[in-house]
């Protein structure tokens, strides 16, 4: 059986790759070429499933009506990303408790037997007697799915033991493929991406993916889930080696109904909501909070951007300057805004009255960006540099006095600049603060859950506001410099591509990221059109060659052509 | 009789809104109007009869022997050393069952004059409402019956609340009582009130607004802590009878309507009900964050008073079917019981000190001047189809001028 054992898992140690202010990409540089740069690669990577990813190959591999019911262990966001803090993030003891009860739920609904022939592929065989062949076909079909690549002789020779095993101690031939099953549930091979070389190197000579390694990675960026089984026998057959196999079934997923999800996950996040799981609002203060609104906020953002971004086929930049607002009614009430659908979404846009453009103006950036009982123009301008420039914001030191700026009741400043003005004029707050706090000052007209307000502490609120270079009088200000900022849309593909990889970039790759940036901009900043630049570079699956030592060796396929 | 202003907190917010009548339309208002959602409503009544005297001759007493409810006794008294929960489970279990005995709170115009139901005889007691004299003319309401006004508990005079003249004895209109929180089942979603107003010129004086009072098709959005939140939205209901629409005009930050048929729904015991208010004035002040305050007053009529409240003759299941007897019965019957009076006594009541709509031939007055308390906080209010109250939603194919163009304003009086 094949183990994780034999992979070692890279941590990678290259140096922080900064994008300090003011930044040309590539793109708006217009220096980049439209063919791809020859490039490093990196290393194979072990990842370990996200929550998301874990639901949706369950699904996909057994049916939506298989339960998941389990606790999983809070994600580790790295360089910006969970995507990264995969391949970084250990198992602890609780996580692979809660991940011995999903599997165990999994397996006994799967073998339930109401679903019995719908996942047993043989007729009927008695519960007593041990069907060697039914058992075979069974591990054959499921640990294809679950591992994403076919099983190698040995391997399932050694489930088709732990059957038996199984079955001489339990008795039931259907109990002994449900323990069985629990076994691949719990395996390394289905808990983590185990990404393995090819014996064979491409046709440069570089090292890179095993076929169903690719088949993986590319399955995961563009569906959200485990491959098909259309690219499981796509890489079997050798057919992702070639530039045309390749580009089939990269169009094929992109317009499978899963690729939507894919789009979702990355914006969830690179938005960081996972963060909503630990929001809290005083209800006092907010009384219109509770779990719906912060659901649904988290979902108005997202349908804001697959709207855009995919059936509109709309410019990346576009997001911070657009007005449209998909709204439930628990939004309406924050928002102040009327939703005729009772059950479900209002499609319209923001009233000009509140002056909203763009989704760092929706509720999943105000509410998650700001305190419990007040907002922060300081964490909202922190988070549009991290999030949407990717820059990085170092923490407050650790004797800072936060007393003046929390007593946002403090009659002689009523509003939060007012507060901001005397905590930023303090030297070791200052260098930061000019950073953070002019952007999200232009957010002040909404308060800490989000909803508009003209005045704080019975004081007019001033709402303008500066990102690097650029000064501007309200939100609506800060849309167009996002918009425009040249770091926008390289941040985007840098997240984009360490989205797809689990890693950050290395500095071997700066001439393909700015390939991929020129790639974007000559799309007209189409989301789709960069994934798709990704999935069919050679980039993306190549190793580089001195990470490619004390790694697994991966599966052989035939070449293309020779299937 | 003199029409002013019954509240210190009316002549404040009159104030305030005078204030700002300069500035711009406040954000509860746009494109000229604004909804609302009934927040709170209870009956105006006055202070408890132990604080304000109201009650010389004492405060109404229930049946000493409960199968005095019932019309034919025979074998249902109480028998001797019975315990009263064994009389109580025999009472029910005979009344109730195939067999159903006829009882009072089904038919109280069968019971004999009772002498238990005691109601308000003290002079100048203060009562909370308004002076419906000037707003409800004559014609809307065929006429009056000669009653005594009561002051304003804040000031002023002939206020019209002949539902506290009856109910103000009774231990369950007292502020512990448990008859005057029927707001209850509107926080848990059963019912709800929407008024809207269009048209608004000038939040502080505006010659002529028009405005609905409709029942809600949707449930009130609450808070955490179970209060009701503003700007949500609400769906008027789709029944025409649960639409009323008049005219009004703001003085000095004051509305007040042309009277209006209004009928909302409420719920008890599972039994749904139309709760009517005919001739209906709604006199408010608006406050600069859209909170409307003030009074809902006009007249019910005594068999509908007496059916929503106490005789549940009519209510229905959810279906809108008559629910069955024995759940109409059972509540009536039980609820006198429990909050202590007898069912003729209160319709006896009602019919005597009802003060409008003389039945032409004998004279007696069918229609008692009730008044509810009613706050109202900014809510959007949309139509069937799906429309706004506070928003221009052309797009969505809905003017919003049709929703008054579907009944006029001067609302003619039904056939009683």
């Amino acid at each position: 059986m094949k183990s994780c054992k034999t992979i070692a898992l890279r941590l990678l140690l290259c140096a922080s790759v900064s994008f300090p202010a003011g930044f040309a990409g590539a793109a708006a540089s217009g220096t980049a070429s439209l063919a791809e740069p020859p490039g490093t690669g990196g290393p194979p990577m072990l990842r370990r499933l996200t929550e998301a990813q874990y639901r949706a190959t369950i699904a996909d591999v057994f049916g939506p009506d298989i339960p998941v019911t389990a606790r999983f262990e809070r994600a580790l966001r790295s360089e910006g990303l969970v995507a990264v803090g995969t391949s970084e993030a250990g198992l602890s003891a609780f996580a692979l408790e809660q991940y011995d009860t999903a599997a165990g739920a999994i397996a006994a609904a799967v073998l339930a037997p109401e679903r019995r022939e719908r996942f047993v592929p043989c007729d009927s065989p008695p519960v007593q007697h041990f069907d060697p062949d039914c058992a075979a076909a069974f591990i054959e079909r499921h640990g294809t799915r679950l591992f994403r690549r076919a099983l190698e002789a040995e391997e399932a020779t050694a489930w088709l033991d732990v059957a038996r095993a199984a079955h001489t101690r339990l008795g039931d031939f259907y109990a002994a493929l449900e323990f069985t099953l629990v076994g691949m549930l719990v395996a390394p091979d289905f808990l983590l991406r185990v990404e393995a070389v090819a014996t064979t190197p491409a046709a440069d000579g570089s090292p890179r993916l095993d076929a169903y390694s690719r088949a993986t990675r590319l399955s995961y960026f563009l569906t959200g889930s485990a491959p098909d089984a259309g690219l499981l026998a796509a890489a079997g057959r050798g057919a992702l080696d070639s530039p045309d196999g390749l580009a089939r079934e990269v169009d094929r997923l992109m317009a499978g109904p899963r690729y939507e999800a894919a789009v979702r996950e990355f914006f969830t996040d690179m938005l960081r909501f996972d963060l909503f799981d630990d929001l809290a609002k005083d209800p006092v203060i907010y009384p219109a909070f509770n779990s719906t609104v912060a659901a649904d906020a988290q979902e108005q953002t997202l349908r804001t951007i697959t709207g855009h971004l995919l059936a509109g086929e709309g410019d990346y930049r576009d997001l911070f300057t657009t007005r449209a607002a998909p709204l439930t009614r628990s939004l309406g009430i924050v928002y102040r805004q009327p939703v005729a659908v009772r059950n479900g979404w209002q499609e319209g846009e923001f009233s000009e009255r509140s002056g909203r453009v763009g989704i760092q103006s929706h509720l999943s950036f105000l509410a998650l960006h700001s305190h419990p009982g007040r907002s922060s123009p300081t964490l909202r301008g922190k988070a549009i540099r991290e999030v949407f420039l990717c820059q990085h914001m170092p923490d407050p030191p650790v004797d800072v006095d936060f007393t003046g700026i929390n007593d946002d009741t403090n009659a002689a400043r009523p509003t939060a600049r007012d507060r901001l003005q005397a905590h930023a004029t303090e030297t070791q707050c200052k260098a930061c603060h000019v950073l953070m706090d002019p952007a999200g000052l232009a957010l002040e007209y909404y308060d800490g859950l989000g909803a508009f307000r003209t005045r704080e502490n019975g004081a007019e609120i001033d709402v303008s506001g500066a990102l690097d270079a650029k000064s501007f009088a309200a939100a609506s200000g800060l849309g167009t410099a996002l918009a425009e900022h040249s770091q926008t849309t390289s941040c985007l593909v840098r997240r984009m591509y360490s989205f797809a990889t689990g890693r950050r970039e290395l500095p071997g790759e700066r001439a393909y990221l700015e390939y991929l940036d020129a790639t974007f901009a000559a799309a007209g900043y189409r989301v789709p059109a960069l994934m798709r630049a990704i999935a069919l570079s050679d980039a993306f699956y190549r190793i580089a060659p001195e990470t490619n030592d004390e790694v697994a060796t991966g599966h052989d396929v035939p070449a293309a052509g020779e299937s | 009789m003199p029409h002013k202003f019954q509240s210190l907190r009316l002549a404040l917010a009159t104030l305030s809104l005078a204030a700002c009548g300069a500035l711009a339309q406040p954000e509860w208002v746009q494109d000229g109007s604004a909804g609302f959602v009934v927040s709170s409503i209870r009956y105006a009544l006055a202070e408890d009869a132990e604080e304000n005297g109201a009650c010389p001759e004492g405060m109404t007493t229930g049946y000493a022997d409960r199968s005095e409810v019932f019309v034919d006794l025979e074998g249902l008294e109480l028998r001797e050393g019975e315990a009263e929960e064994q009389h109580l489970k025999r009472l029910f279990g005979v009344a109730f069952g195939d067999k159903p005995v006829t009882n009072l709170c089904l038919n109280p115009e069968l019971g004999a004059p009772d002498d238990r139901f005691r109601t308000v005889t003290a002079q100048g007691v203060p009562v909370e409402g308004i002076d419906l004299d000037p707003l409800v003319p004559k014609s809307r309401t065929g006429g009056y019956c000669a009653h005594e006004d009561f002051p304003g508990m804040q000031g002023g005079s002939g206020i019209d609340n002949q539902f506290y003249r009856v109910f103000g004895c009774s231990a369950q209109y007292q502020s512990t009582g448990l008859s005057n929180s029927f707001e209850i089942e509107m926080l848990t979603g059963s019912w709800g009130v929407l008024v809207t107003l269009d048209g608004i010129d000038d939040i502080a004086n505006d010659d002529e607004v028009a405005v609905g009072i409709f029942a809600s098709a949707d449930p009130i959005q609450l808070s955490p802590a179970r209060e009701p939140l503003p700007y949500a939205t609400y769906a008027i209901h789709p029944e025409p009878r649960f639409q009323a629409r008049t005219r009004g005009r703001i003085v000095d930050g004051v509305l007040t309507t042309e009277p209006v048929d209004v009928r909302i729904e409420w719920v008890v015991n599972s039994i749904r009900q139309d709760r009517p208010l005919d001739d209906a004035v709604l006199q408010v002040t608006l406050d600069e964050e859209g909170v409307m305050d003030g009074y809902l007053a006009g007249f019910t009529q005594v068999e509908d008073l007496y059916n929503y409240s106490f005789g549940f003759r009519n209510g229905t299941d959810g279906t809108g079917e008559l629910a069955p007897l024995r759940l109409r019965s059972g509540s009536a019957v039980g609820k006198s019981f429990v909050l202590g009076y007898t069912c003729e006594g209160v319709y006896q009541a009602l019919y005597a000190n009802a003060d409008a709509d003389p039945d032409p031939q004998t004279g007696r007055c069918r229609a008692l001047s009730t008044q509810y308390r009613v706050a109202a906080i900014p809510a959007f209010v949309v139509a069937e189809a799906t429309a706004s109250s506070n928003a221009n939603l052309d797009a969505a194919g809905y003017r919003r001028e049709e929703m008054y163009e579907a009944a006029p304003p001067e609302n003619k009086k039904e056939e009683r």
